[in-house]
């Protein structure tokens, strides 16, 4: 989703050994969310000991948040979150947001593109950005001992960034070739189709690039316009881990960030609705050897308290790969129904959160004969969860969640973007205990009643791609959606 | 025969515009009594999340300071079995057991070995009677797990709760030296190598594919040359009676170190003792007999495969068609001191694909960027790998472009290679070893990271080099070091991998020819008809 991330860091290892070993298995690589540390505290106790660093945030005048977490490395991670997407865009300036991220690191006032470009590569730092539907991120990985002149360049390209036309004009050809990378990773391409349904004439219906032709025609003004309309104390965050000083984060916070506009006088533009629509796109091409479809229903936004649950329910329904053998998510049943009956390449229970609104469903990869049991056995899983899941379940999910999220709390970039994704949807980190009470206090009763709420004789949104004649009709699959007795 | 359906609108909107959550209850209601109910009546909390949970236990954070001390310690029990640890800082520890055993040493059996112990790994053992159990009792230390097997060593591996370090160092005990290996585990091993085999193929990205052939190139028949996956005519072959030999053979305690990341090492010396000494593994505790304790040979050579590359895309964007080379000479062994120039070389040769997403510190200054991709555009990708073993190393380009241009790609690579005997320039050197330090440094942030690096240092060396002592070794290299390293490399043969449509690549005699010629260039070919 994030267009232009991190380059997989695909950077070769220097130790001869390449190190893909124990990545936490997310549910899904969308529903990454509240990370968290883990211990059992007894009901009565009034204080527990963490072995990790305390989360320390310190306000700028201006609204600016400033975040960070210590745990004394030689390396750090320090970037700026700020909440704006494409979501703030319309049909004629849908692109924008993405664009900005590309001219960011196409020269300021102070350094030109590759003053900048040899200033990083030097000092062996990395410097990246992304963009999603609602957050635009740009950070930094450097030696701790160069902190300050990472924060200090992060502060030039978002507030001094030249915006040459130049360079402009450059870099619509650079998108377009991207768009076209994005096209052949099906994933996307389907993920892209279920969000122009589900959110059908509305700002999250649209695509984070844009369409070709705002991206041959955004031009210098709608950039500016961006930047001032978004780039606003309130809205961002400045954050950080690994061998980071809060009290020395907080100084070059002032310095370089402390004259950012606070809120303007009519106060922050406010979040445009985006309804969800119980609807399809279907894409058949009988040429490609395997169907991608997406199945979602609408779910809750960030702060929402059922998100919680909504996770958990995500974890039960788990992900699989056909490459797994029976193995690794044996404590889904969907993975055993599927691998036993061989009905998909691969699937991955997602739960998409947006500020007040959400997708939760599942993404899978089958063989066009397969698609209809596949789909067949889904919504019967989906229908277990509304109405007789059990506690053992429950209780092995809710482990599994929190297993997933803690051990993805690794190195200092993950870190870094968990208490920026935080402190962006929820104001604050969300410590360890807490969110270990919340987990705690959900039981199979829970699940069924918000499964119920979510999933229940909700009429889902469909994206398909590939060789989908077996794809049961829409009306079809939305009969799926209640208990038939068999 | 595409078709474009959008039906719309049958669904009725969900949820009422709920607006942004930002309203948190007063302080004071109900603090420190049960939440609110939510509407379903059940105990569940409606609270935000933006807003604290009542009643919940304050936290009370660690200090950071002095905290990350790096200190490995390696003891050795009385079976030979090696333990290393490492501590961290955090709640989690990463514990696993690693073998010295990977695809060379199955010369004398089926090819395949190493990749079915990689998938039947944390499958039913002696005292647990399914994979499930294994994952539910790891679960329940917030744990997970996992295996990766490769040329030279197989690593069971688990993060999991520090405190359920016992139980952990009990289940890799029984997961590595008391496997079932059941009928309907094999069979689904096989069925999921067959899948493995079938995606490999199917996959537009054909890096793994391409360091299997130069593996094969570069080391015929031998060792570290042999197939790291399974060859799909040996699915059906390879069985419990097969691998038990093997495993007699090959999984005993001299080749094996237990490591831990985030544990005290008195406590995992002490699990060690409980769990590893006087095991009997299922095949039986007779010695060793067939042990393959051959040394690398590396031989040069070409691996070619001719395959249509003009439809890779799974969809309808099309991907163009490319030609891969892979052109590779042999370094040397990490355990040489010319593995840090090596290392150094390789970081300043960098290069990736000609769009590749990333912004700066992606080694844009690096040599394959500047020389190759910045200057000839209609080339897709050029990269730079350093394969290294503890015998033997291979530094390697890969390169991809248009069929057409398969000769020029080539010999664009193999004046790279004499250009590395070149002069080295201090900018580009220094920013070389920066690079290269910052990138270890970034790396053994992550603690399942330090624990392979913990666990292959030990296997291989019976200490670790320590993050600091490999940083002062890469300070000290000089542009002298690389020139003797390529110089040296130089007058090896090549190994050569290529894959695609092949009409126009050069014969390997001619690429040959131009890594001993002065200027790189490949030997003129006149054809009379163009």
């Amino acid at each position: 989703m994030a267009a232009s991330t991190a380059g997989s860091a695909a950077r070769r290892l220097f130790l001869p050994w390449s190190a893909r070993l124990l990545r936490a298995a997310s549910s899904g690589h969308r529903c990454v969310h509240v990370g968290t540390g883990r211990l059992r505290a007894s009901k009565a106790a009034t204080e527990v000991i963490l072995n990790v660093p305390e989360t320390r945030v310190s306000p700028l005048e201006n609204g600016m948040q400033v975040a960070s977490e210590d745990s004394g490395l030689s390396t750090c991670t320090v970037g700026l979150w700020i909440d704006a997407g494409s979501r703030y865009e319309n049909e004629k300036n849908n692109g924008t947001a993405h664009f900005l991220e590309h001219m960011a690191f196409k020269g300021t006032k102070k350094r030109s593109q590759l003053d900048l470009e040899l200033e990083i590569e030097n000092m062996g730092a990395h410097l990246n950005a992304y963009t999603s539907r609602e957050q635009t991120v740009y950070y930094a990985k450097a030696f701790s001992k160069d902190l300050p002149r990472a924060v200090e360049i992060l502060a030039d390209i978002i507030q001094n960034s030249t915006l040459g036309e130049a360079e402009i004009e450059r870099e619509r050809g650079v998108i377009l070739r991207e768009m076209q990378e994005v096209e052949t990773n099906l994933q996307e391409v389907v993920f892209d189709y279920l969000h122009a349904t589900a959110y059908q004439k509305t700002a999250l219906g649209r695509t984070i690039l844009g369409p070709t032709e705002n991206i041959k025609s955004i031009n210098r003004n709608d950039l500016v316009e961006y930047i001032t309309t978004h780039y606003k104390g309130p809205r961002m965050v400045l954050a950080a881990a690994g061998g980071v000083s809060h009290d020395e984060l907080l100084d070059l916070a002032k310095c370089h960030f402390g004259n950012l506009p606070s809120a303007p006088e009519g106060g922050l533009p406010p979040l445009p609705p985006c309804h969800f629509t119980g609807s399809e796109i279907r894409i058949r091409d009988d040429k490609m050897p395997l169907a991608y479809m997406a199945i979602a229903v609408e779910a809750a936004g960030w702060s929402h308290p059922d998100t919680i649950p909504l996770m958990v329910a995500n974890t039960l329904i788990g992900n699989w790969d056909r490459s797994f053998g029976g193995g690794v998510s044996l404590s889904s049943k969907l993975a055993q129904v599927a691998c036993h009956g061989n009905l998909c390449h691969s699937f991955q229970s997602f739960n998409t959160c947006y500020t007040d609104t959400g997708l939760w469903g599942l993404y899978m990869v089958c063989e066009p004969s397969t698609i209809q049991d596949m789909v067949h056995f889904v919504q019967r899983e989906w229908m277990r969860l509304c109405t007789n899941v059990t506690e053992n379940e429950v209780a092995r999910a809710k482990n599994l969640l929190k297993t997933n999220m803690l051990l993805q709390l690794d190195g200092s970039t993950p870190i870094c973007e968990d208490i920026g994704r935080q402190m962006l949807c929820y104001k604050r980190r969300i410590p360890i205990p807490e969110l270990e009470a919340r987990i705690e206090a959900i039981d199979a009763q829970t699940i069924r009643e918000v499964c119920t709420k979510y999933i229940y004789e909700k009429h889902p949104a469909v994206a398909a791609v590939g060789p989908i004649e077996q794809l049961p009709e829409y009306n079809k699959i939305c009969s799926g959606m209640h208990w038939l007795q068999e | 025969e595409s078709q474009f359906v959008w039906q719309s609108g049958t669904g009725a909107r969900l949820i009422q515009d709920r607006g942004r959550v930002s309203v948190c209850a007063r302080p004071g209601q109900g603090a420190g009594s049960p939440a609110e109910a939510s509407s379903g009546g059940g105990a569940y909390p409606s609270v935000p999340l933006s807003c604290p949970l009542p009643g919940v236990p304050k936290a009370v954070f660690a200090a950071a300071e002095g905290r990350e001390r790096f200190e490995t310690r390696v003891s050795v029990l009385e079976n030979g079995l090696r333990v290393a640890s490492q501590n961290k800082f955090g709640q989690f520890c990463t514990v696993g057991l690693l073998v010295n055993s990977g695809s060379r040493h199955e010369a004398k059996y089926l090819s395949g070995i190493s990749h079915f112990l990689e998938k039947l790994a944390f499958s039913s053992t002696a005292q647990f009677g399914s994979k499930d159990e294994i994952l539910l009792t790891l679960e329940k230390h917030g744990g997970i797990c996992d295996c990766q097997a490769s040329r030279d060593t197989i690593m069971y591996a688990v993060s999991a709760e520090a405190r359920g370090l016992d139980t952990v160092v009990n289940l890799l005990a029984d997961v590595a030296l008391r496997p079932r290996l059941s009928d309907e585990e094999i069979e689904m091993t096989r069925a999921a190598i067959r899948f493995e085999l079938e995606d490999l193929n199917m996959r537009p990205d054909p890096e793994p594919l391409l360091t299997e052939m130069i593996h094969a190139a570069a080391y015929r028949d031998n060792t570290v040359g042999l197939n790291r996956f399974c060859p799909v005519e040996n699915t059906d072959k390879i069985g419990r009676d097969v691998l038990h030999s093997y495993l007699r053979n090959y999984y005993t305690p001299d080749r094996m170190v237990l490591a831990g990341v985030g544990i005290e090492h008195e406590q995992l010396v002490e699990c060690a003792r409980k769990h590893l000494l006087g095991v009997e593994p299922v095949w039986g505790s007779g010695q060793a007999r067939d042990v393959d304790r051959s040394v690398a040979q590396y031989t040069g050579g070409i691996v070619k495969v001719e395959k249509d590359m003009s439809d890779v895309s799974l969809g309808p964007t099309p991907i163009p068609e490319l030609t891969h080379i892979m052109i590779g000479l042999e370094s040397c062994s990490f355990l040489e001191e010319d593995f840090i120039p090596f290392a150094v070389l390789n970081m300043m040769m960098g290069g990736g694909g000609s769009f590749s997403a990333g912004g700066p510190g992606k080694g844009m200054f690096t040599r394959l960027y500047l020389n190759v991709l910045n200057r000839h555009h209609w080339m897709y990708n050029a990269t730079s790998y350093h394969h290294s073993y503890e015998d033997t190393g291979l530094l390697c380009i890969h390169a991809s472009a248009d069929p057409k241009q398969v000769r020029e790609m080539v010999e664009i690579i193999t004046r790279e290679f004499i250009l590395m005997a070149g002069d080295v320039g201090e900018v580009e050197l220094e920013r070389a070893k920066t690079q290269l330090k910052s990138m270890l440094m970034m790396n053994l942030e992550s603690r399942p990271v330090i624990f392979e690096d913990v666990g292959r240092q030990v296997l291989a060396t019976n200490t670790r080099k320590l993050p600091h002592e490999l940083c002062a070794l890469i300070s000290q290299v000089k542009s002298t070091d690389i020139k003797r390293v390529v110089t040296k490399m130089l007058h090896k043969k090549p190994a050569v991998a290529a894959l695609g449509d092949l009409t126009d690549l050069p014969t390997y005699e001619h690429i040959q020819a131009a890594l001993s010629s002065r200027d790189g260039r490949l030997p003129l070919v006149y054809r009379l008809f163009r």
